[in-house]
């Protein structure tokens, strides 16, 4: 009970410590607080977005046959469906459309897409908020294009795609096979790639090694891959982000050392009186432990509640030009929160501890003098 | 009583700039009496006090409180000792600056891990004895001398010392606040407090209140006599 009443009184000291430099105190904190949340954003937009493509990619198919010539991705014939099909423990194979077309008038890239399930009728497309947003499309709208053949080729907007799959369906404009082929000029008989389903997972490395054994002019390509694939990506924009950080963060733990580190003749003084009054070296090492504790902690709470808004609030919209999007249209969207628990513990032993221990190391060695010094003025 | 037997202090010892403090003093300062160390400044006033009241130890020589011995005590023991028994006024007052008048009284009871209220409550009982009662909120760069000389005092006594050792308590202040300090300097005596003061004011040395005068120069004691 006496230590509780003994911490209390430590820490109403403390803050009453901290109040006297408001100016000070409040420009650290600003900085820390900035930096926290910096870091902090750029950890929940990387987790929070890998955790969408991840959740995305689970309806993904679980093996992907594409055709190679010289090294490049060419259309495969349908004819390959049937050998595929004959390998035991595959369930099902079908052809793909999809490309990209290059919109010259807004500057855009497009991914174009014949979907399996109710696609378009011939003649309409389902468009992506983000196509709607460059093209100024809506419903009804008419869609200009131009084929392979320099022709000018339209479709008519049936529809806009949910904000919610925005991830994904960003840059996507779904249409028929025959729209589709004709707008590439693509023959009957051919498509992007086969997807095949297989009736046992745990076989997919072999039915793979089958498909290229039995294919050697194909590629199959299985979703552990692709979700691999996007995790190092996520990874390396997340570094590159960290690395242009790094400036702010270096500039940071300078000003925050020097703060932290140096104690000014009148923070001495004030050790030297506390110490001749009756405080003991722990007395004064645990004031300055809760000094450093409060700023630190405000600063780690606030930055990461400043993090959550600004990402899950505010769409990260700081960062995410370099985080987001493989196209040149950005989706946007509001991610689902997810946290990573462990990184924020890594945050916190990086930000929170390193402050509380720089503060005590130079008290202690004031706090260890003899006290007399303040007898002589 | 407090007993200061052979004790020496040299700064900066077996270095070019060494300089010996104290020689070798042995005093006996009488319990519940005013004791006033005098002499000119360099004489080793200052030392002497902050050896007495366990703010530094001799370099030889051993100082006894009341039987126990306090010079090799650890350095948390001597904190207690000085929290509990001694109380300081110090020259410059030493009042922390940006904080109330009732923190810095409060100060040195925050590691004996009392009660918030009763600790205020005792505060505001010693702030009122010196009429300061009104002004606990103001923050102490407000006051005047004679103000910070009474906030000085309270701080001392917030603990219930038995000693108050005081280092040239009039240096800052004009005859008439050093008359008071005088008049609440035997109000602690009647109190049954030990004084121990440092000075060269007249008003001090020669004050009825004064029990004991010991004369120190060059870090000896030149004269010690019951003050007359």
């Amino acid at each position: 009970m006496a230590n509780i009443e003994k911490q209390r009184a430590i820490i109403d000291f403390t803050l009453a410590s901290l109040m006297r430099r408001k100016g000070k105190n409040a420009a650290l904190l600003v900085v820390y607080t900035l930096v926290v949340a910096a870091l902090a954003s750029v950890m929940f937009l990387t987790k929070s977005i890998r955790s969408e493509a991840a959740a995305v990619l689970v309806d993904a198919p679980e093996l992907v046959v594409q055709r190679m010539v010289a090294g490049r991705h060419e259309m495969i014939p349908l004819s390959y469906i049937e050998k595929i099909a004959s390998i035991r423990g595959v369930k099902s194979v079908r052809g793909r459309l999809w490309g990209y077309y290059y919109d010259p008038v807004f500057g855009a890239n497009y991914t174009l897409l014949v979907p399996q399930e109710s696609p378009p009728e011939e003649g309409k497309v389902a468009v992506g908020q983000g196509v709607a947003r460059s093209a100024l499309a809506e419903v009804d709208n008419i869609m200009p294009f131009r084929t392979s053949q320099g022709a000018l080729f339209t479709l008519t907007v049936a529809r806009v795609l949910p904000a919610g799959t925005e991830l994904v369906s960003s840059d996507l404009v779904l249409l028929s096979a025959a729209d589709f082929k004709t707008l590439f000029g693509i023959p009957d008989g051919m498509a992007t790639d086969l997807v095949a389903e297989v009736s046992n997972p745990s076989e997919i490395p072999t039915i793979a090694a089958k498909i290229a054994r039995l294919l050697p002019d194909t590629r199959p390509i299985a979703r552990d891959e692709i979700l691999r694939t996007y995790d190092a990506i996520f990874n390396w924009r997340s570094g590159i982000l960290l690395a242009i950080l790094s400036g702010a963060l270096l500039a940071f733990f300078i000003f925050a050392w020097d703060k932290a580190t140096g104690l000014s003749a009148e923070e001495r003084r004030e050790i030297g009186i506390l110490k001749a009054i009756g405080w003991d070296v722990g007395d004064v090492l645990m004031m300055k432990l809760w000094e450093g504790a409060a700023l630190s902690l405000t600063a780690f709470v606030t930055g990461v509640i400043l993090a959550w808004l600004h990402v899950f609030a505010g769409g990260a919209a700081l960062f995410v030009p370099v985080l987001k999007g493989w196209s040149v249209l950005y989706p946007s969207f509001r991610l689902t929160p997810s946290i990573d628990l462990m990184q924020l513990a890594v945050l916190f032993f990086l930000t929170v501890i390193p402050y509380t221990v720089a503060t005590i190391v130079p008290c202690w060695r004031a706090a260890t003098a003899a006290p007399d010094s303040v007898m002589r003025g | 009583m407090i007993i200061l037997n052979q004790v020496s202090k040299v700064f900066n010892k077996g270095k070019q700039n060494e300089f010996v403090s104290l020689r070798e003093i042995s005093i006996t300062i009488p319990r519940q009496q005013v004791t006033v160390l005098k002499g000119p400044s360099g004489s080793g006033k200052t030392t002497l006090l902050s050896i007495i009241g366990g703010m530094s130890r001799p370099t030889s020589g051993r100082v006894t409180l009341d039987g126990r011995e306090t010079t090799s005590l650890p350095e948390r023991f001597l904190a207690a000792l000085r929290r509990e028994t001694f109380g300081f006024i110090f020259q410059q007052f030493n009042l922390i600056n940006g904080i109330s008048i009732l923190e810095n009284v409060m100060l040195p009871a925050v590691p004996n891990g009392e009660r918030h209220a009763p600790l205020k409550g005792r505060a505001m009982d010693l702030l009122a004895m010196f009429g300061l009662e009104a002004r606990a909120a103001t923050r102490v760069e407000l006051l005047s001398g004679g103000e910070m000389q009474r906030v000085a005092i309270a701080r001392a006594l917030i603990n219930n010392p038995r000693v108050i050792i005081a280092d040239e308590p009039t240096a800052h202040l004009d005859s008439k606040l050093s008359g008071e300090l005088i008049t609440i300097i035997g109000r602690l005596k009647q109190e049954g407090r030990t004084i121990i003061m440092a000075s060269h004011d007249p008003l001090v040395c020669d004050a009825a209140v004064v029990d004991n005068l010991v004369e120190i120069r060059d870090g000896e004691i030149s004269d010690s006599a019951p003050a007359k």
